[in-house]
């Protein structure tokens, strides 16, 4: 990351003015050999980070830049943001990680619309096979993936805004296994299961979430109450506590408060998901693996690191994501969409895995062009700030953040 | 051939991402390749690449690049970049799953617009792991108050790249 501005690369934007960046702290999985991931300790932004367009830049005319200043202004809340976005013209004009819970408020603004994409993350609930209940049984991950109900989780948690995936690999993406269907809701079947299980009596199942997935996590808790006749705990963490709990599950030293994690994540690209989405769920080295490893999916994931080509490397991918669905290594429910709001005037086009800004344009109506005015240029807005999600509504903006 | 239109306007951005940091790098900096629209990996500083053998990885560079302080692009920016970023023991934020396996993973100079990579193994994941190499000019990394990836902040480019 680029802790202060300056002609440092060859990109389509010349970073002008402030910064954004992150501190991060090592968590160690493995010292022997090594293996680590990082922990968002804190994110400095400056009021305004200002970028410029790079007119010479060698692509220039394939992509741009078209637009000649992008001003990212971290002196909003995204409820702030939404508002001058949708309600005003000249101080906001795109905002990334609409809520779906804010999409009806831009389709109804007359300054704004709604940008919606199919995006590389998923939601998944990480189950913890080293909790003291059963989840290492394949059958009971089974049963409580035939609990769930994900069309009512697309339909009611996220108002549509998902789409439901078999496992972890999206449809558009290299490595979806052709045949591979969604568990479907069946309570009879998962109670069946459930019943030969040996779940100990009395002893609830414990989901935890973020804030922003409460209202899912409860989704999810009823009808797993309804289908196995289970108690049903929902933990929701605290942002102060999300380093800690992090470290816990990135580190694998300490047990576990919870059996299920609702926990949002993104991948780089499209091409061998498993290298950045299963393997951190999954693998020996990932972040997010809640028990022991699996030896299955550990011979798989060796077996397709090493394919130099690139058709034999998807073909192991989808072997990868069928086995992953198969042995229910998670609670699957969808891969949500990424919403933006974006000013009549300005055309944007999203990208399913990053936020380019290279062929934005804008109107001859757009403020910027027509002597409209702003309000937000060259003002002194104080010491370096933070921009964090303020309400419980679900937003995908802790997509890339700390598991807890 | 017609010249490209000149860039108009400004946006406002607010971007809540916690991935900002990264793309604030990804629109200013960029590296041997880069991900499309779709997702898709496309070449970006590199036109192409091929394996010579299983450990061994040439790119050819893109010609006629400059940095944005005028300094030409070369594959000697690409070597300091990958010897600096093997300096460290986990300089990506996701995690060594990114590293290239030091000291084994080496950087040569073939010319200035082809650069020979050698593994310790076939790594088919490499072209991938690009997406988290960012080049920067020479004036990045030279010098004391060169900023560096966190050597200027933070004396230390972990989990800072």
């Amino acid at each position: 990351m680029i802790d202060e501005p300056g002609p440092w690369g060859t990109g389509p934007f010349t970073l002008v003015q402030g910064a954004s960046s992150i501190t991060t702290r090592p968590a160690i999985m493995s010292a022997a050999p090594f293996r680590a991931s990082s922990i968002i300790e804190s994110e400095q932004r400056d009021p305004q980070v200002v970028l410029e367009a790079n007119r010479d830049h060698w692509n220039r005319a394939a992509r741009g830049p078209r637009i000649e200043r992008a001003v990212f202004r971290n002196d909003l809340t995204p409820d702030e943001a939404l508002r001058l976005v949708c309600d005003t013209e000249g101080e906001v004009d795109i905002v990334t990680e609409v809520s779906p819970a804010d999409a009806q408020r831009v389709l109804d603004s007359a300054h704004a619309r709604l940008v919606v994409s199919d995006a590389n993350r998923v939601l998944v609930g990480i189950l913890n096979r080293g909790s003291d209940a059963p989840l290492h049984d394949v059958e009971v991950r089974r049963a409580l993936n035939r609990a769930i109900d994900r069309e009512a989780v697309v339909d009611r948690g996220l108002n549509g805004y998902a789409s439901v995936i078999p496992a972890m690999t999206p449809p558009w993406c290299s490595g979806f296994p052709a045949g591979v269907q969604p568990y479907e809701l069946d309570a009879a079947r998962a109670r069946e299961a459930f019943a030969q299980a040996g779940w100990p009596p009395r002893r609830p199942l414990r989901i935890a979430t973020p804030e922003s997935f409460a209202a899912i996590a409860h989704i999810l808790a009823a009808g797993i109450r309804s289908a196995l006749d289970l108690m049903v705990e929902v933990v929701v963490v605290p942002p102060d506590q999300l380093p800690a709990g992090s470290r816990a599950l990135i580190e694998k030293k300490l047990d576990l408060p919870w059996d299920v994690l609702l926990h949002p994540w993104f991948d780089l690209s499209s091409e061998a998901p498993p290298a950045a989405v299963h393997r951190e769920f999954f693998g020996l080295d990932g972040a997010f693996r809640a028990g022991p490893p699996d030896d299955g999916f550990d011979a798989l994931f060796d077996e397709m690191k090493v394919q130099l080509d690139g058709e034999a490397l998807v073909e192991v991918a989808e072997r990868i994501d069928a086995y992953v669905h198969d042995q229910a290594l998670a609670l699957f429910i969808c891969a949500p969409q990424a919403l933006y709001a974006v000013n009549e005037h300005v055309t944007f086009s999203p990208y399913k895995t990053t936020f380019e800004l290279a062929e934005v344009t804008v109107d001859e109506q757009h403020w910027s062009v027509s002597g409209g005015r702003s309000d937000t240029g060259g003002g002194d807005l104080g010491d370096r700030t933070a921009i964090r999600p303020t309400s419980g509504k679900p937003t995908f903006s802790q997509a890339s953040g700390n598991a807890c | 051939m017609t010249a490209p239109p000149e860039p108009v306007g400004t946006v406002h951005v607010v971007d809540p991402s916690p991935l900002n940091w990264l793309f604030i790098t990804w629109n200013t900096m960029e590296e041997p390749i880069r991900i499309d629209e779709a997702g898709r990996v496309v070449y970006s500083l590199a036109e192409s690449s091929e394996w010579l053998d299983e450990r061994t990885l040439e790119l050819q560079l893109r010609r006629g690049v400059r940095f944005q302080d005028g300094e030409h692009f070369t594959a000697h920016n690409i070597k300091q970049n990958f010897d600096e970023m093997q300096r460290w023991a986990a300089p990506h934020p996701p995690g060594t799953w990114l590293n290239f396996p030091a000291p084994e993973s080496t950087a040569e100079v073939v010319d200035d617009h082809t650069l020979r990579f050698s593994f310790p193994g076939p790594d088919g994941l490499a072209i991938g792991k690009f997406r988290g190499f960012h080049i920067a000019s020479s004036a990045f990394w030279n010098g004391k108050d060169a900023p560096g990836f966190g050597y200027k902040k933070f004396g230390s480019g972990e989990g800072h790249w």
